[in-house]
């Protein structure tokens, strides 16, 4: 836009007051790829991972993203699953499609739908939120979801990278959700949720695109929700040991 | 200051002697060689005009009979200040080092000399002052004789010493015939 | 006014008495064998880098460049002053090479000196487009040496230039392998002591900044014309003789310490300009500079020359030797610089940081004395005692006070310092600067963006200015990395502080947390770019063009106007 409105100005200034320079000046608009705002994309998938429970559980478990975008603008998508091998049905299938805009120097702002499709009931629901580094390098990533229910609740995922060595890499992660309100019929309750724990240890294998990594997580329901999940004989807590990669294109 | 006058006197004191010591001992390298001695004016068999440029002699080169008096007529041309040296190039290496601390103390700047800080006496009779018969340093637009008497033979070339400036080429071969 | 340009007001008004030189390049893609990986590339002539370009001063060349790529391409021919049009900057000087075209450059050569070419299009430069040029000068040189090489630098990366982009645009450290560790952690406590180094480490998490971050794009190999460490391309001497050595450095990101063990080399060029020859053990050149050695190795034995990167990530290696085949001890790599606070723009007391000069000893009598326009901290580093060499390294004045990034020479000797440039000969007459015109260099290391004044290229209004003024350029660093700021077209004059002495370059770096002042003579209309040379940097934003309004209106005006200038001066 500016580069087309800049070319306009200096030919109207070319042609008034300098017509004998046009031909030495025939000022070019810089039209050039540089001129225009640097798009990249990047897919990356945090977690790909084979998690075993402490009830002999196997899950396999993915944690993905994908942008495309400038500075400015970002369109990003992300993909969340925990598929249970045994029964072959999804514990959780999350997708949530959100632009991005930059609002401080280390966080952006974000905005956008999110389809949960697992076993079970589906849900849709609005996306607010913020994405960013804080200080002291954690990353962290805060979302308020709006069900089309009008159920509210929000989640917090925090990260942090201790570096043993420059390869090999221990990532502490904490995914904790609050709800606003009892949406009974997915099993959450008023209140905290759950919390994911998890501590893995990589091997940057291939630059930073193939990271192997083997650890632990523990997931735990509280309140409600744990009441929800007796009542249904499920597990209010639950440890994993993990083996997987971290993947980025 | 204290620190700087001890560098000060040091400086003078090895400037003062090291020409003719540097002479008598073939630059201290021990070839043993003498460079000459200075000549008389009335003595000399030819007058050489030397140009001196930034950063090279014009000529670069002469040829002398072994035990000749030649009158040299040093003309500094270029916009930096220069020398004209006559010595081994063991001799001139020592010198270097010298005229390193004539620049770090802002006697030598560039393009001009700092006759005060020269003369100044450092209260010990010794001065910074470049007054060793084989040699000349002239600002820009300056012009000085040298006449000098040359030993027989000997590995001799004339230079300028001020830092960088051999380095990059500022020298010139003295032939015996 | 201007000497050069006498003469070529000389050659354009007699074109039958000038030379004409014919050259023909081809852009291919290539090849590229580090010795390390082989990659796909693009090259000159078949090969990268690309040929040695000999030019004579005085002539009019005209190159034919054939664009054999499926893209559009460029040749930018770096630090030549040259009409703009000729100057090979896609958007700024010309459309572009379209692929299978053939775009005939033509233009006087109006300088001597080492200078390189490169691609001006996309990522071609750092995937190899990139050869050098040498300009023999119609006088004598002001130096003597027996023979020559081309030195040419690179930081040849095994991933392509769009790549490496995308992974730095993802994950801005995707690269650094120097990043503090827990090791590191630990042997700084016992070092400095537990509590101040959690203390360290706390203030630099607050800022979310890397002590580390010196060096971007790690994982390369260095190459010296072309050739890897272990390929150890190598130049041939005889004993006694003077050789200069023409060091460009080429490289997409990587600044290089530059050494010759046993061998001390009197810098006597730098950016092509004839400099006052100063003899150092080693100096740092930055990217898409070039300085001019002269090395006389004595002894019947091999040298290396040996290229660290700045953050000791990697090395280029080369040797010197009196046969082929031999080689001399490869140096270590040293370890790696550490960013300090200084390096992070505190700028509150680095403006007349330690410019107590009025105090010192009198410093009246030197002729560069001249500092109060000087910035620079640390200029104490002028006063005569300190000025020994073993306390050179903390006086730079062209590093912040405390910076990490002061190099010190390995042999404990001498390290060059921009503050040791001096121009052989002035180009120009000294005068007062017209105007004053202040770039902040700024940036965001975790979106890496890169930007002058805060807005990007693509937001930016061009930078104008007035034919035949005389413009200051006021560089602040507000980032913490070093930024080779390049103007197209036109020489800007470092000021070192030596007035009418100030060296002219076409590269000026300006390291983190300091200020760096330039002035340019605007003599040649028309519009250029004005960028950091670091291939990313600029693409990610720090790029301006640059406009030059009024002036002659035809070339044959161009040269009356410039005979008169001639003749005032």
């Amino acid at each position: 836009m500016s580069g087309v409105r800049f070319s306009g100005a200096v030919s109207l200034f070319a042609f008034l007051v300098l017509p004998a320079m046009a031909a030495a000046q025939a000022m070019i608009a810089d039209t050039s790829g540089r001129k225009q705002p640097l798009t990249t994309w990047g897919i990356q998938f945090e977690e790909l991972e084979y998690r075993y429970s402490d009830d002999d559980e196997g899950l396999g478990v993915w944690n993905a993203d994908a942008f495309y975008g400038t500075d400015d603008f970002k369109v990003r998508l992300l993909s969340a699953g925990e598929y249970e091998i045994e029964e072959q049905a999804y514990e959780t299938l999350e997708h949530q499609l959100v632009g991005q805009i930059p609002v401080s120097r280390f966080f952006d702002a974000k905005a956008g739908v999110r389809f949960d499709t697992p076993e079970g009931p589906d849900r849709t629901y609005a996306v607010f939120g913020v994405t960013g580094l804080a200080p002291q390098w954690f990353e962290i990533d805060a979302s308020l979801y709006v069900s089309k229910e009008g159920d509210t609740s929000a989640a917090l995922d925090a990260e942090y990278e201790l570096l043993f060595t420059n390869h090999w890499i221990l990532t502490a992660t904490l995914d904790a959700t609050v709800a606003f309100s009892e949406d009974e019929d997915i099993g959450i309750g008023k209140g905290l949720v759950s919390t994911e724990t998890g501590l893995r240890l990589s091997y940057d294998f291939i630059d930073r695109a193939v990271s192997p990594y083997f650890g632990v997580v523990h997931e735990r329901k509280y309140g409600d929700t744990a009441d929800l999940a007796e009542t249904a004989a499920g597990s209010t807590e639950d440890w994993f040991a993990v083996i997987g990669a971290r993947i980025a294109f | 200051m204290n620190a700087s006058n001890l560098i000060v006197a040091g400086l003078a004191f090895s400037m003062s002697v090291s020409a003719f010591a540097a002479g008598t001992h073939g630059g201290g390298h021990g070839h043993g060689a003498s460079i000459g001695e200075p000549g008389k004016a009335s003595e000399a068999s030819r007058t050489i005009t030397v140009e001196m440029h930034d950063n090279y002699y014009e000529p670069e080169e002469i040829r002398v009979k072994p035990g000749e008096t030649v009158r040299f007529v040093v003309q500094n041309k270029g916009n930096l200040v220069h020398e004209f040296n006559i010595g081994t190039p063991g001799m001139h290496e020592a010198h270097q080092k010298e005229m390193r601390m004539m620049v770090e103390h802002g006697v030598i700047q560039g393009n001009k000399l700092n006759h005060d800080m020269m003369n100044m006496d450092m209260g010990n009779g010794h001065s910074m002052k470049h007054d060793d018969p084989n040699s000349v340093l002239l600002e820009p637009g300056q012009s000085r004789e040298v006449v000098w008497t040359f030993a027989n033979q000997g590995n001799i070339e004339f230079a300028c010493n001020v830092p960088g400036h051999y380095q990059s080429g500022m020298y010139g071969d003295v032939n015996f015939e | 006014m201007n000497i050069r340009l006498g003469a070529v007001v000389l050659c354009l008004l007699m074109p039958a008495l000038a030379l004409a030189g014919e050259y023909d390049l081809t852009v291919d893609r290539v090849e590229i064998d580090t010795g390390d990986f082989v990659k796909q590339g693009i090259g000159y002539n078949g090969k990268s880098p690309g040929p040695v370009l000999r030019f004579k001063e005085g002539e009019t060349v005209r190159i034919n460049v054939t664009n054999n790529l499926d893209e559009m391409t460029s040749i930018h021919w770096h630090g030549l002053i040259l009409p703009y049009q000729q100057d090979g900057v896609p958007g700024i000087s010309f459309p572009g090479i379209k692929p299978g075209e053939t775009f005939t450059y033509e233009f006087p050569i109006q300088q001597a000196g080492t200078y390189w070419f490169h691609s001006h299009s996309g990522f071609q430069e750092p995937d190899g487009a990139y050869g050098a040029i040498v300009i023999e000068p119609e006088g004598r040189e002001p130096f003597r040496y027996d023979r020559e090489y081309v030195v040419q630098l690179t930081d040849k990366h095994p991933h392509s230039g769009d790549r490496i982009m995308r992974n730095l645009k993802m994950m801005p450290d995707y690269y650094n392998r120097k990043q503090q560790t827990v090791g590191e952690f630990f042997s700084d406590s016992s070092e400095q002591g537990f509590w101040n180094t959690v203390r360290d480490r706390l203030a630099w998490g607050d800022m979310r900044m890397m002590k580390a971050d010196v060096e971007d794009l790690q994982g390369f190999t260095g190459l010296i014309n072309g050739k890897g460490p272990e390929q150890n391309w190598t130049g041939l001497f005889e004993p006694g003789e003077r050789i200069r050595l023409r060091f460009i450095n080429s490289s997409a990101m990587t600044y290089f310490d530059v050494r010759t063990p046993g061998l001390d080399m009197t810098v006597v060029q730098a950016d092509g300009n004839n400099v006052q020859p100063v003899t150092v053990d080693e100096f740092r050149i930055g990217v898409a500079e070039t300085y001019d050695v002269i090395v006389r190795p004595r002894d019947e034995q091999a040298y290396t020359i040996f290229a660290e990167s700045m953050g000791r990530s990697g090395y280029a290696r080369a040797t010197l030797a009196p046969e082929e085949g031999m080689e001399a001890a490869v140096p270590p790599l040293r370890e790696p610089a550490r960013l300090t606070m200084a390096d992070m723009g505190n700028m509150h007391g680095m403006d007349h940081g330690n410019m107590d000069m009025g105090s010192s000893d009198d410093m009246a009598g030197m002729d560069h004395s001249s500092m109060s326009g000087m910035d620079h901290s640390g200029m104490s580093g002028m006063d005569h005692g300190s000025m020994m060499m073993d306390n050179q390294a903390q006086n730079d004045p062209f590093y912040a006070r405390g910076s990490g990034l002061v190099p010190t020479a390995a042999n404990g000797g001498k390290f060059l310092s921009y503050a040791d440039l001096r121009a052989q000969n002035p180009l120009y007459e000294e005068r007062e600067p017209t105007r004053e015109i202040e770039l902040r260099l700024t940036g965001n290391m975790e979106r890496y963006s890169w930007s002058i004044n805060g807005v990007k290229y693509e937001e930016a209004d061009p930078i104008r200015l007035q034919y035949g003024e005389r413009v200051r350029f006021k560089f602040v660093n507000e980032t913490m990395m070093t930024h080779p700021m390049h103007l197209h077209g036109m020489w800007s004059i470092l000021d070192v502080g030596a007035g009418q002495w100030n060296p002219i370059k076409h590269t000026i770096n300006v390291n983190p947390g300091t200020t760096v002042y330039m002035e340019t003579e605007v003599d040649e209309p028309g519009q250029w770019a004005f960028h950091c040379h670091l291939s990313y940097h600029a693409a990610a934003g720090m790029f301006r063009k640059v406009i030059v309004e009024g002036g002659p209106d035809s070339q044959q005006a161009k040269t009356e106007a410039m005979a008169e200038d001639g003749g005032e001066a």
